[in-house]
């Protein structure tokens, strides 16, 4: 009998069927890293959603449709990513749509010229994107290694892109800043950041 | 891969389906077709390469830890070929960082003579110390497979594979003090 038969003879014992919970096992991780970005925001900032009452709901509608529809699609996206033998083509291309969205909302944004640009709380929005977009991100690549991503790169990609919505979504309740220009500085920017920095770590972290 | 997908999907497939089934035969022949296809598409990619059989073990293994993701009613073969394309790549990755196999100069450092009058931990010694410790983990303090993964903080394929690399070691190491 040769070494591979073998290692077959040995592997065969355990069965084709593989262990349940395997969504459990690739979202427990990426939940549990927005629970504690909305744990961080929490305890760390006042006074959620404050503008409301001024401004009405249309800031934050338009902030979290973005964050979340990017937040479910990237997390989408990183499931069929870990799946071999899919095309991911497309699933990668759904990633862009919200960006798009933003880009066209902000040619005709009527808010543009009328509020001092960049604001007031354009650090603590920086900030609060540079520390909790890493969190996420480390979810959603613990996520990834659940599953079996043979392309890397666009992994971490998607993974980054689920890294920075989350943060955007914990944030943006507390962020006072209107625009579609604020948004796509402050929030689209360093999405992008943290996506490109998924897409070039994505070979060293997800390797498996 | 078109072809290999069209070749081997129907088999494979049908095999793997009565395997999710609880059939343990289909199972092992599902692997051992695996292997086969497997090893013929390595051989197309890099010839007869010494370590064609080293990677077949690899995919075998990663297709059966990863076997979670693979959706039940998908053709099999898409998606073993995918998962063996990337371990192909991924070895080529780690042989352009580490060109030396460390595992073959330490065999090499074996000098056949020297094992006649061994005993079992000089012939551990003269293995990985992965495979050594794995062996040692199962075959003299009597652990399972998960029980020793489980203390060394890997998986029980894996575990299975380091004694399954040390066991043949030891073979040949005997074949050729006998000799």
């Amino acid at each position: 009998m040769s070494s591979t038969d073998s290692l077959i003879d040995r592997l065969a014992t355990d069965g084709a069927t593989p262990r349940t919970g395997s969504l459990a096992r690739f979202a427990a991780p990426m939940v549990g890293a927005a629970a504690i970005c909305a744990a961080l925001v929490i305890f760390a900032l006042d006074t959620p959603f404050s503008t409301v009452s001024s401004d009405g709901f249309s800031p934050i509608f338009v902030k979290w449709g973005f964050s979340i529809a990017l937040l479910l699609l990237s997390g989408f996206a990183l499931w069929f990513i870990g799946r071999p033998g899919r095309s991911t083509g497309g699933a990668l291309a759904t990633l862009a749509v919200p960006f798009v969205l933003v880009g066209a909302l902000l040619l005709p944004d009527p808010l543009i010229g009328q509020h001092s640009f960049p604001g007031e709380t354009w650090r603590r929005c920086l900030t609060a994107m540079a520390v909790m977009s890493p969190i996420a991100f480390a979810g959603a690549i613990l996520g990834a290694r659940s599953l079996a991503p043979v392309r890397l790169r666009r992994a971490g990609f998607a993974a980054g892109l689920f890294g920075g919505a989350v943060a955007m979504t914990a944030y943006s309740p507390y962020c006072p800043e209107r625009g579609m220009l604020y948004m796509a500085v402050f929030y689209c920017l360093p999405i992008i950041t943290m996506a490109a920095i998924g897409w070039v770590t994505g070979p060293r972290l997800l390797r498996w | 891969m078109d072809s290999q997908a069209n070749t081997s999907g129907d088999v494979l497939d049908r095999l793997m389906a009565a395997a999710r089934d609880g059939d343990s035969v289909a199972y092992r022949h599902f692997l051992a077709e695996a292997a086969q296809r497997v090893r013929a598409m390595l051989a197309r990619k890099i010839g007869a390469d010494s370590e064609v059989e080293d990677l077949v073990q690899e995919c075998l293994i990663a297709i059966h830890q990863k076997r979670h993701t693979l959706d039940p009613g998908r053709p099999v073969a898409p998606w073993m070929y995918a998962i063996a394309n990337y371990k192909l790549i991924d070895h080529w990755r780690k042989r352009g960082r580490s060109p030396i196999d460390l595992d073959d100069e330490a065999d090499m450092a074996v000098a056949p003579e020297t094992l006649a009058a061994t005993d079992i931990e000089t012939l551990l010694d003269k293995l990985p110390d992965a495979q050594a410790q794995a062996i040692r983990l199962t075959h003299i303090e009597g652990l399972t497979n998960r029980e020793a993964g489980e203390r060394l903080g890997v998986g029980v394929s894996a575990m299975k594979l380091r004694v399954h690399r040390g066991m043949a070691r030891l073979r040949e190491i005997a074949d050729k003090d006998r000799i």
